[in-house]
């Protein structure tokens, strides 16, 4: 790699960093929002999420060149009753209401509490980028999920998420990523590939490093490999 | 009028069909149905009343409230007057055998084998496809399919045997990582509907399913596209020999 190259991929790290940090940024902000509207709030109400979750999704979606699919908000048992969960969430430019039919089945939590998009940050209490992953609750796409835990009295109280399709990722990260390299991919922590600059490795496969090709981590839980076996 | 010299191509028909009026009316009892039949919407559940309804689903009170009118008409529901009255789902609400029968007898052996022609391609590509892609965790994720979970001493019913069996291959989708393909398997399974319900009231199907996913799950686990190719086609060959010998045995 000549200087201008590794110049080169230097700014196309730092501009995928910034996407994805843009988002993760984004959740962390709308967590902390929505964790201190919980702590003035008194008794927690289906319409009362919707009316302060709905306008902020319609706002994310509505931002141009939005990467977002959906987003929402789904409460713990117990925020709202015993054994009960609730769903808040949208999708797409007309703001499809989803899985809405779920708020009144008493089986309800048992469709979110095994997902690892709430699982995870429900027991780390920390961020998660759960995919990208065959999303059959929402969106039926090939998506990723970023969820960030939100709090009720220092309990985590649920989840607050965006979902991304890879597709979005694609057309935002692939001109970034032929810039770092021809064979340069970007892969969650499971070394499976996200996007793809080369034409040996689709998304949806898993990618091994190559022999002295650097990794270069983005965001909290990502890297770009610059070249694959 | 000019046509290009091929003619016009055969799938632009589809753009000219009739959209069909009541649509919405019958999507959202298409979706409730859903919901009763995976047992999201138990028996004895309370429905949203229609304004609830259409608030949820996105649709207007008007198309909420035909909807639960036409599903009342179909057994599904039963509406209850008074203070804690409302819409329920009614305790025979469950797919039944006898309604999956009545629909078999509907359709011709042509129409079983097509349907089974269509599956078979699209699950036996994901399978190979899984197999290609599998990795940690992947595997659990099936094996959790193989067979339903029961509580000591109790047998699975047939209903909870179809739903696994159903998870089973939208799992494979999602291994092979194909939104296409999964929302094709969505869609597959929608047309089938409660046929598969059939089968697995015989044990010895029941067995040998569980026997093919447990190869077919492994097979995707070792990358052997092949063999979990040549397993998923003869998963799916399976149900539709049992279909199309049933669909004979109750004609005779």
């Amino acid at each position: 790699m000549n200087g201008n190259d590794a110049a080169h991929a230097a700014t196309g790290v730092g501009q995928l960093n910034a996407l994805i940090g843009g988002l993760e940024d984004k959740l962390a902000a709308w967590a902390e929002a929505t964790s201190s509207w919980l702590g003035t709030t008194g008794k927690v109400t289906g319409t009362g999420i919707d009316k302060f979750i709905r306008p902020a999704v319609a706002g994310f979606m509505s931002e141009e060149n939005s990467l977002l699919a959906g987003a929402g908000f789904v409460a713990a048992a117990g925020l709202l009753g015993e054994e009960r969960s609730y769903i808040a969430w949208w999708q797409g430019a007309d703001m499809e209401r989803v899985d809405a039919l779920a708020n009144f089945s008493p089986q309800s939590t048992s469709r979110y509490v095994k997902a690892e998009w709430f699982k995870v940050p429900m027991a780390t209490g920390q961020p998660h980028v759960t995919g990208p992953y065959i999303d059959l609750l929402c969106t039926d796409e090939y998506v990723l999920t970023f969820t960030h835990p939100i709090f009720r009295d220092g309990e985590p109280a649920g989840v607050v998420g965006l979902d991304v399709t890879a597709q979005a990722m694609e057309r935002a990260a692939l001109g970034i990523l032929r810039q770092i390299g021809p064979y340069a991919v970007l892969v969650n922590a499971g070394g499976r590939s996200v996007v793809s600059a080369s034409a040996e490795v689709d998304a949806g496969d898993v990618a091994t490093l190559a022999q002295g090709a650097a990794e270069f981590p983005v965001g909290r839980q990502f890297s770009i490999y610059s070249a694959t076996a | 009028m000019s046509l290009s010299p091929l003619g016009a191509s055969r799938s632009l028909a589809a753009v000219f069909t009739p959209i069909k009026s009541g649509g919405l009316v019958d999507e959202v009892c298409r979706r409730i149905e859903l919901a009763v039949e995976s047992g999201l919407l138990p028996s004895g559940q309370r429905l949203p009343n229609e304004v609830e309804l259409s608030a949820a689903l996105g649709v207007s009170a008007v198309t909420a409230r035909e909807a639960l009118s036409q599903l009342r008409g179909q057994g599904l529901i039963r509406t209850v007057r008074g203070r804690s009255g409302g819409s329920f789902v009614t305790e025979n609400s469950f797919p039944s055998a006898s309604i999956a029968r009545e629909k078999l007898q509907g359709l011709t052996r042509l129409q079983i084998s097509d349907l089974g022609l269509h599956l078979q391609a699209i699950a036996v590509t994901c399978a190979g496809v899984a197999a290609r892609r599998s990795g940690p965790g992947d595997v659990e994720a099936l094996e959790a399919y193989i067979r339903p979970g029961t509580a000591d001493g109790e047998t699975a019913t047939p209903f909870a045997w179809r739903l696994c069996a159903a998870e089973f291959l939208l799992e494979i989708a999602s291994v092979a990582r194909s939104a296409r393909l999964a929302r094709e398997l969505l869609h597959l399974q929608a047309d089938l509907g409660t046929l598969t319900l059939l089968p697995f009231e015989d044990a010895d199907f029941c067995e040998s399913t569980a026997e093919l996913s447990g190869a077919i799950s492994a097979a995707i686990g070792n990358h052997d596209s092949s063999t979990a190719e040549e397993r998923t086609r003869e998963l799916i060959t399976s149900t539709t020999s049992w279909l199309l010998a049933e669909h004979s045995r109750s004609q005779r």
